[in-house]
């Protein structure tokens, strides 16, 4: 006997947020925290890297906030959060057994059917690298289909660096080309120094450009001069991707807040091609 | 080190590469190869500036030394790259130390060497000047970049 669905508001309602459970909470930074939750409804929201979620704290307010891992168990999402205002300080403030709100999920992901077969260069830069990771984790869980897999990632200091447990294991394996630079070292830092778009030309020879797919994310100055450098080494603008945050707030393209030229980043975005977008990269923010 | 083991090197350094062998050739009687340890110097601030440096391998950071702080990196420049510009203009006197953090291979040109053929084949020299403008303009554009502090907090939410 087939049993039947029952329709909750959330299922059938954009804006209601279901109820979920912090089950863990990591911290990554002074500011910085990674949270998994779990649902606390049957409905089983699933988020492919790139797309975000819409966190609620009661009371207090909303966010959009990428996943930046993968389900451990059906249904359970990952957000790394930086406090820089009143939803997000509530957020990292949270501890295992708190609950929050979630709708989603929103907007396009990362094209990783379409780097399959090709080499896949991420370049992230500060928290910019929590929706990368999640890409970065879909791609080392099917690494073989892949060609090279390349990681650039730049953080303010040696303290701003997020998933150190991560980066020590992927600095260890051998179908992985990590590099990883900081603005501001400290006394103790012995790697590199300067910011991310230098690292391009580090690793020019493990990349074929034309067959090469870039996914970019990070501040969007840091953005524009890493796409500069690919494109001086070959790379087509229909093959790099950005990750765009906006004002997402109503996450369904209703409310315009997210809008850039033709695009409500919200459900276009946040991860479009440089070729669509390039048209629109003189408006002062791309 | 022979000339034949600086002229391989030149053959494929980016800076140089894609010279003629003549003008390789004309490089490398100017040059030798040198190697340094990990935290050992490459060149000091205030000192007198006579040599230029390709990098081959290894990792060197350019840094100020700050009195009660120690050495405060700026930037690193690794294989494939160049350091090291002040010879060019007087009063030809490092701005910075640079420091290998790794164990560095680099192709050091005698800068007295280097200034005269630049006079006496114009044609190299305008080149190599401006594969030095890049660089330093790469440098520039990256000093900018670092001062801009893109990694601060984004607005509030």
């Amino acid at each position: 006997m087939v049993k039947p669905a029952i329709a909750t508001p959330a299922a059938t309602n954009p804006f209601f947020p279901l109820p979920f459970l912090v089950i863990s909470r990591r911290r990554e930074t002074r500011d910085t925290v990674t949270l998994r939750l779990r649902p606390l409804s049957d409905v089983r929201l699933i988020a492919q890297p790139g797309q975000f979620m819409m966190l609620s704290v009661y009371g207090v307010g909303e966010v959009p906030i990428s996943v930046s891992g993968l389900p451990r168990r059906p249904g359970e999402l990952e957000h790394t959060i930086r406090a820089v205002g009143s939803v997000t300080r509530h957020l990292v403030a949270l501890h295992p057994g708190d609950q929050i709100g979630v709708r989603g999920p929103f907007g396009t992901s990362w094209p990783l059917q379409l780097a399959h077969g090709q080499d896949v260069l991420l370049v992230a830069g500060g928290l910019g690298f929590a929706p990368l990771r999640s890409a970065l984790l879909a791609i080392l869980r099917e690494r073989w289909r892949y060609r090279q897999v390349i990681v650039l990632y730049g953080a303010r200091s040696p303290a701003d660096l997020l998933y150190r447990r991560d980066l020590s294991r992927w600095l260890q394996r051998p179908d992985l080309v990590l590099r990883i630079t900081v603005d501001h070292p400290d006394q103790y830092w012995r790697g590199q120094v300067g910011v991310v778009p230098n690292l391009i030309r580090q690793v020019t020879a493990f990349f074929e450009p034309a067959n090469t797919v870039a996914m970019i994310c990070g501040p969007e100055i840091m953005m524009r001069f890493t796409i500069r450098e690919l494109q001086k080494h070959g790379i087509p603008d229909e093959r790099i991707f950005l990750s765009l945050e906006r004002n997402m707030q109503c996450a369904i393209g209703l409310c315009g807040h997210c809008q850039l030229g033709p695009f409500f980043l919200c459900k276009d975005g946040p991860v479009l091609p440089y070729s669509r977008l390039a048209p629109f990269s003189e408006i002062r923010e791309f | 080190m022979s000339d034949r083991s600086v002229l391989e090197l030149l053959a494929t350094h980016p800076f140089t590469a894609d010279l003629s062998e003549d003008q390789q050739a004309q490089l490398a009687a100017c040059a030798r190869i040198a190697h340094f340890e990990p935290d050992e110097y490459l060149l000091r601030e205030g000192q007198p500036a006579t040599a230029f440096y390709l990098i081959v391998s290894g990792l060197v950071s350019i840094e100020v030394f700050v009195p009660g702080h120690g050495p405060r990196p700026l930037q690193t420049v690794e294989g494939g790259s160049a350091v090291g510009w002040s010879w060019m203009l007087a009063p030809s006197r490092w701005e910075f130390d640079a420091r290998a953090l790794e164990r560095t291979t680099a192709v050091v040109f005698d800068a007295e060497r280097l200034r005269a053929l630049f006079l006496e084949d114009c044609c190299l020299g305008l080149r190599l000047v401006q594969r030095l403008l890049f660089i330093v303009t790469e440098r520039l554009r990256a000093a900018r970049l670092q001062l801009l502090d893109l990694y601060g907090p984004p607005r509030e939410r």
